[in-house]
């Protein structure tokens, strides 16, 4: 436990070189592409145009639980993509950085940390796009949303938990890289992401379905601090899940610290 | 107090079959299967102390785990056992621009790299003007162009310039200091001896002894990842040169074994450095004699010896012959002394060739000798590689001719 205190206090030490790194991968992201930012508004309203299409057009599905479609599913790809991309970014940080990993020393927590930066910037402009779609959809906005920010930062601790496990061992077996997609994948649809759990509230096994995918109960509290109104969130569950994804962390922290001296002779 | 006290430090590393990163497969079957891995000391129980204002050159050939002990002391890689205890801000210098990012421009990685190498952003602000500067005239041009468009040399200057500018306690510096043009070199290389007169410890891994003679005060000899030998740089180098020359290169040979055919075989062949009194090394400064003695087999040849030296990249530096001599059965001799002063420092090797009637090869010997020669120099400020292949001393002269303009 005390080695963690340190690692996490030799982060703050250094926060000056997580900033400098964090601005690296933003400025980088934007100096190659052409459109920027843009692509941060793009990409989530593609994947919602489609799910649209498949929903209204196929499935002749026009609201979920009384909400707007629109709504429902925007607000779960932003959740779903800010988690996503910080996940695989913390994966594949170590070897994208192995070159300042094998010729500089400073906490290699901060490589990790420091490349959720460009999800998180991502995650605020798709915010700013779904503050707009639900003005134009005349839907107000829940005055939870004051409690965005811890819903973000429960989020966050899950997702460095998670990454910094794989992460781990993603130096030296490489085969990470191709299983990190995968659990992208099939996660995103196993996760209420373009649902809700309406359907499992009655089910016995969602209590337990809560503790192995925190996500679930995450994103319907994300939900609930911006649709107004929105009842599917519940308390009980997110504190099961707020558990596991605390013990994740802590088990992420563990293995990291166990693993990074390592690191260099994998490079 | 010593600044750092190294305690009996190793580095293992496991030679496997599979380097480096494996397939979960692989490794998933490693799990049961014990597979007997080779193991290799990278470091061996290396200690040393050091106090505050020391110089420490380590030498040692290649693979003798130097850059490894690098690692070790600056914290990018953790010894297998041993302690390690440093007092103050350590700054390692093992390549420099160190996480330039292409696609940044100097002025943003300025700010990267010495935040990277441990300065903080209001240190690099003041110091900006001065990193620039030290950079050369050049780089102002090109403050805000991604680094991916500068030149070779302006991306290294760049990042050597940050690196000087670093206010570490202690430094550690790789070879990367030997890279760069001639001129950058004796930027470089005069920037560490700035670095040196202060009170500053100074942690130095060099092929370049002559600046490890001049810049450090101790040396560190390390042979397979052990400690050959700690202590005042004179004695270090001197015993580690004089082990890595081995001077008196004879070749004899009896009838039998004898490279050669039925028209000449080589029975001896010898050269020997002619080295002043207590002088344990060859250098630059030595004459050096060669003598040859072959059997003619056949009467009345009328041969000569055509010698030549390399440089150890191949190219012949010169090619000197005997007269053509009408010679009878029996063992001829051949002698020759190469003066000194003629020979640049490095690597040579020599052939030869016995030649009939001026034209005709009988026997080609190829690479009978190879050595090395040593730098000398004395009263320097420069320690760069001397450029060319020899480094003859000719009378070249310099004088006030007279007072007014």
């Amino acid at each position: 436990m005390l080695e963690i205190i340190l690692k996490l206090k030799e982060v703050y030490l250094e926060r000056e070189l997580l900033i400098i790194l964090s601005k690296r991968d933003i400025s980088v992201r934007y100096k190659q592409t052409l459109l920027g930012l843009v692509w941060a508004v793009i990409k989530p309203m593609a994947t919602m145009l489609v799910f649209l299409f498949a929903f209204k057009q196929v499935a002749k599905v026009n609201s979920f639980s009384g909400f707007p479609i629109q709504l429902i599913i925007f607000s779960g790809i932003l959740f779903w993509n800010y988690f996503a991309n910080s996940f695989q970014a913390i994966c594949n940080s170590i070897l994208i950085n192995g070159n300042l990993v094998s010729k500089v020393y400073f906490p290699r927590l901060i490589i990790c940390i420091s490349s959720i930066a460009v999800p998180l910037l991502d995650f605020f402009v798709g915010l700013i796009v779904y503050f707009i779609l639900s003005l134009s959809l005349h839907y107000p906005i829940s005055n939870f949303v004051l409690l965005l920010p811890l819903a973000l930062f429960i989020t966050t601790i899950f997702s460095i938990g998670i990454g910094l496990i794989f992460v781990s061992f993603s130096v030296k077996y490489r085969d990470i890289q191709q299983i990190t997609p995968l659990i992208v994948q099939y996660g995103f649809f196993i996760t209420p992401i373009v649902y809700t759990t309406q359907e499992f509230l009655a089910k016995k096994w969602f209590p337990y379905y809560n503790i192995v995918n925190p996500l679930s109960s995450f994103v319907e509290f994300f939900r609930f601090t911006l649709i107004d109104n929105y009842h599917l969130f519940n308390l009980q569950n997110l504190f099961i899940s707020l558990i596991t994804s605390f013990i994740i962390f802590l088990i992420g922290l563990v293995i990291f610290s166990k693993r990074e001296d390592s690191f260099v002779d994998f490079l | 107090m010593s600044i750092i006290e190294v305690n009996s430090v190793s580095k293992k590393y496991k030679l496997s079959t599979q380097k480096g990163p494996v397939s979960l497969r692989e490794g998933f079957t490693n799990i049961f299967k014990k597979e007997t891995k080779e193991e290799f000391w990278a470091v061996n129980k290396v200690s040393f102390n050091l106090e505050k204002g020391d110089k420490l050159g380590i030498i040692g050939n290649n693979g003798a785990g130097k850059s490894t002990l690098l690692k070790i002391l600056s914290k990018i890689t953790h010894p297998t056992s041993g302690t390690i205890r440093v007092q103050g801000k350590v700054a390692s210098l093992l390549e420099v621009g160190t996480g330039f990012h292409p696609e940044l421009t100097g002025r943003e990685n300025i700010f990267l790299n010495g935040a990277i190498l441990g300065m903080s952003k209001k240190e690099i602000a003041s110091q900006f003007d001065e990193i620039v500067d030290f950079a050369g005239g050049q780089i102002t041009k090109f403050l805000d162009t991604p680094v991916k468009r500068y030149s070779s040399g302006m991306y290294v200057r760049l990042g050597f310039a940050i690196s000087a500018h670093l206010n570490p306690d202690i430094l550690i510096v790789d070879e990367v200091l030997a890279v760069g043009d001639a001129d950058f070199q004796k930027k470089s290389l005069g920037k560490m001896r700035e670095v040196a007169s202060q009170e500053k410890t100074i942690l130095f891994v060099s092929h370049n002894l002559t600046a490890v003679a001049n810049l450090c005060n101790k040396a560190l000899h390390l042979e397979k990842g052990a400690v050959k030998e700690f202590g005042e740089t004179g004695t270090v180098l001197t015993n580690y040169l004089s082990g890595l020359q081995n001077n008196i290169l004879s070749k004899e040979f009896t009838i039998d074994t004898a490279l050669g055919n039925d028209l000449v075989r080589l029975k001896l062949a010898n050269l020997k450095p002619n080295l002043f009194d207590n002088q344990v090394f060859w250098d630059i400064r030595n004459s050096f004699s060669i003598n040859i003695e072959f059997w003619n087999l056949i009467d009345n040849q009328n041969l000569n010896i055509s010698l030549h030296l390399y440089a150890s990249t191949g190219e012949c530096i010169f090619n000197v012959a005997t007269e053509p001599t009408i010679l009878q059965k029996g063992i001829i001799q051949s002698n020759i002394t190469i003066p000194g002063d003629l020979l640049n420092d490095g690597n040579y090797f020599i052939s030869f060739m016995i030649v009939k009637d001026k034209s005709i090869i009988l026997f080609n010997f190829e690479e009978v000798f190879n050595f090395e020669i040593a730098d000398f120099r004395e009263d320097t400020t420069w320690y760069g590689k001397w450029p060319g292949y020899v480094r003859p001393k000719f009378n070249f002269s310099i004088f006030q001719q007279t007072e007014s303009i």
